[in-house]
């Protein structure tokens, strides 16, 4: 079967470099900025990902795990002797300020337990015993903070709210949304460092299920005994925390403002192109036409040209975005392109693509077949 | 047995308000292994006529018959059919595709016609070679003359054998010479494959090797002459 749809798109070579370049464009835009969206909304419920609870207790309306708001620390007595539930520990989240070196001070967000290894956080890698962290004024400082408080060194002291606390380790990957440094520590010494707020008191019950336990119920039950606290399930959490910052803040339009604009330009480049070239090839489609060819088989051609189009733009555009990643790393972002997301964007790309080629179609229905006996 | 019929044809346009006669009641036969001219002046009605005896345009009013099929002006979606079935055409510009090369402007003609894979292929080299040009099979159209073209284009026309064969012109945009060879050859074959062979014309050689001469002027055809075969 001869290719007349391949042979005429590649035939017209600079015509179609310039399709091409315009769909990879629009790929390159969607896959990078989605792309660092969803990198930033991972760091919004990172560690509500990684810690290992079944069930969240937050106060009343909390909007996501950084804004945290205190609570009386007993409460976890009432929640530890529902049936179905193996263990629940108070964790503070919160806001500490840390004087440097420089004379400067900044923040930190500090996460404070009792006792970390039952809860698997820290996570991946870090120097330093983390037992130890109940021993004395000590705290364990994530490696990001270097960009921000300059270098570190385990042993060094820093002050946090005017106490003198020693490092004692470093994390890595324990970055929060707002990109302030994540600290770790004993949860009586952040009750300490802001009594104000803490004294007492808590800021989240982690609770974990006993195997087999009905997490419903179990849930229904906290709310029952804690009526002024909320009850999430993980997911439910993690979803709340990173869609604070997609709907209460400007990222959420914006994404869709960046997306539609790629997806605008794909979509006009290629109609552009497409028509363009229909216009051209009138004569041609209308001898297809002349030789027993149908509108049908006029339309497969320019859907199969859209379709070319759409695919070698989408591995043009989505090669630089995969090259890209480690000098996004560099430089301390995440760029997050899953198999699914990129599958999802090929079909759009396909589906945009096609899409444009629609407007030849009116043409193509209206060509009169007569128009080959014009000189 | 004509294998092309027209009776009474009529075929009227819209222009604004008005309407314009073009065709005022054309009647005609074409027999198998017969080649026919039309001559007539600008605006006389030819390309009008060529276009409905060739299924792209449907009749007014009148009656036409290809290759045993009635043409019904309110099926128009039939045409296609028909045309990829009974119908070959050569144009004056030649209408090759110019990203194909020779023999892919025949297959995929072949391809439309619903012949393909080894079976179109080895039909287009056979036709190509039919015209003569088997040297220059996987010549792109931009590489080839004139003569050469129109000699792909009447390889083209002769796809799945039609029984009707219509020529617009063909000569026109070749020199004297070459005009004489492409149209010994496209009479040839037709006279060869018996197909019936209308060619619109201006040109007096074309005269020279038909059977027939039709004349129209103002829609209308003309007493025809006939010349000895």
């Amino acid at each position: 079967m001869v290719d007349l749809a391949l042979k005429t798109l590649l035939h017209d070579r600079t015509r179609f470099a310039i399709t091409v370049a315009g769909v990879a464009f629009a790929v390159l835009l969607v896959l990078f900025q989605v792309g660092l969206f969803l990198g930033l909304l991972d760091n919004a419920s990172v560690t509500i990902e990684h810690i290992d609870a079944d069930l969240w207790v937050t106060s009343k309306n909390t909007p996501n795990v950084d804004f945290s708001h205190a609570f009386p620390e007993s409460r976890v007595e009432r929640v530890r002797s529902i049936p179905g539930i193996e263990r629940a520990d108070n964790l503070i989240v919160s806001f500490l300020n840390i004087d440097l070196p420089s004379g400067a001070q900044e923040g930190i967000i500090a996460y404070a337990l009792e006792d970390f290894s039952r809860w698997g956080i820290p996570w991946g890698r870090w120097e330093g015993e983390l037992s130890d962290l109940r021993r004395g004024d000590y705290l364990f400082l994530d490696e990001s903070a270097t960009k921000r408080f300059g270098p570190f060194e385990v042993g060094q002291y820093r002050e946090v709210n005017r106490e003198r606390l020693r490092i004692i380790g470093r994390t890595r990957e324990a970055k929060s949304f707002t990109t302030t440094p994540m600290a770790f520590m004993d949860f009586r010494l952040a009750q300490r460092l802001n009594g104000q707020t803490l004294r007492g008191n808590t800021t989240y019950i982690l609770v974990k299920l006993a195997p087999g336990a009905d997490a419903n119920a179990v849930t229904d039950e906290i709310r029952r005994r804690l009526p002024y606290n909320d009850v999430h399930t993980r997911s439910a959490w993690a979803s709340k925390s990173r869609s604070y910052w997609v709907t209460n803040t400007g990222l959420g339009f914006n994404l869709f403002i960046t997306v539609f604009l790629g997806c605008l330009v794909g979509i006009v480049v290629v109609a552009q192109t497409l028509y363009t070239s229909t216009m051209e090839h009138l004569k041609e489609f209308g001898t297809v036409k002349a030789i027993g060819g149908t509108n049908r088989d006029i339309y497969a051609i320019l859907t199969r040209q859209a379709g070319v189009s759409a695919l070698i733009g989408y591995v043009l555009g989505a090669i630089p975005a995969l090259l890209i990643r480690p000098v996004v790393a560099g430089a301390g972002l995440k760029l997050i392109l899953q198999p699914s997301f990129m599958a999802a964007v090929l079909v759009g790309t396909l589906v945009f693509c096609v899409a444009a080629s629609l407007l030849s179609f009116t043409k193509v229905a209206r060509i009169d077949p007569g128009l080959v006996f014009r000189g | 047995m004509p294998v092309l019929t027209a009776r009474e044809v009529v075929k009227t346009f819209q222009e604004g308000r008005e309407e314009v006669h073009v065709l005022r009641g054309v009647s005609l036969d074409l027999h198998p292994g017969e080649v026919v001219a039309l001559e007539g002046p600008s605006g006389s009605g030819k390309t009008t006529l060529l276009s409905i005896l060739g299924c792209i345009l449907t009749a007014t009013r009148g009656e036409v018959t290809v290759d045993g099929v009635r043409i019904d002006s309110a099926r128009p979606e039939r045409l296609p059919a028909v045309r990829r079935k009974s119908i070959g055409f050569v144009f004056q510009q030649f209408n090759l595709f110019p990203a194909l090369t020779a023999v892919e402007n025949v297959e995929y003609a072949l391809n439309v016609k619903g012949i393909r894979g080894p079976e179109a292929r080895k039909e287009a080299d056979a036709l190509i070679d039919a015209v003569g040009l088997s040297d220059r099979r996987d010549f792109l159209p931009r590489d080839l003359s004139g003569g050469q073209k129109q000699r792909i284009a009447i390889a083209r026309a002769l796809c799945n054998s039609p029984a009707v064969l219509l020529a617009d012109e063909p000569t026109a945009n070749l020199d004297s010479q070459v005009g004489s060879q492409v149209l010994e050859l496209f009479r040839g074959l037709a006279r060869r494959q018996n197909r019936a062979l209308l060619i619109v014309t201006h040109d007096p050689r074309v005269r020279a090797v038909c059977d027939r001469v039709l004349h129209i002027a103002d829609g209308k055809l003309l007493p025809e002459s006939r010349i000895a075969a």
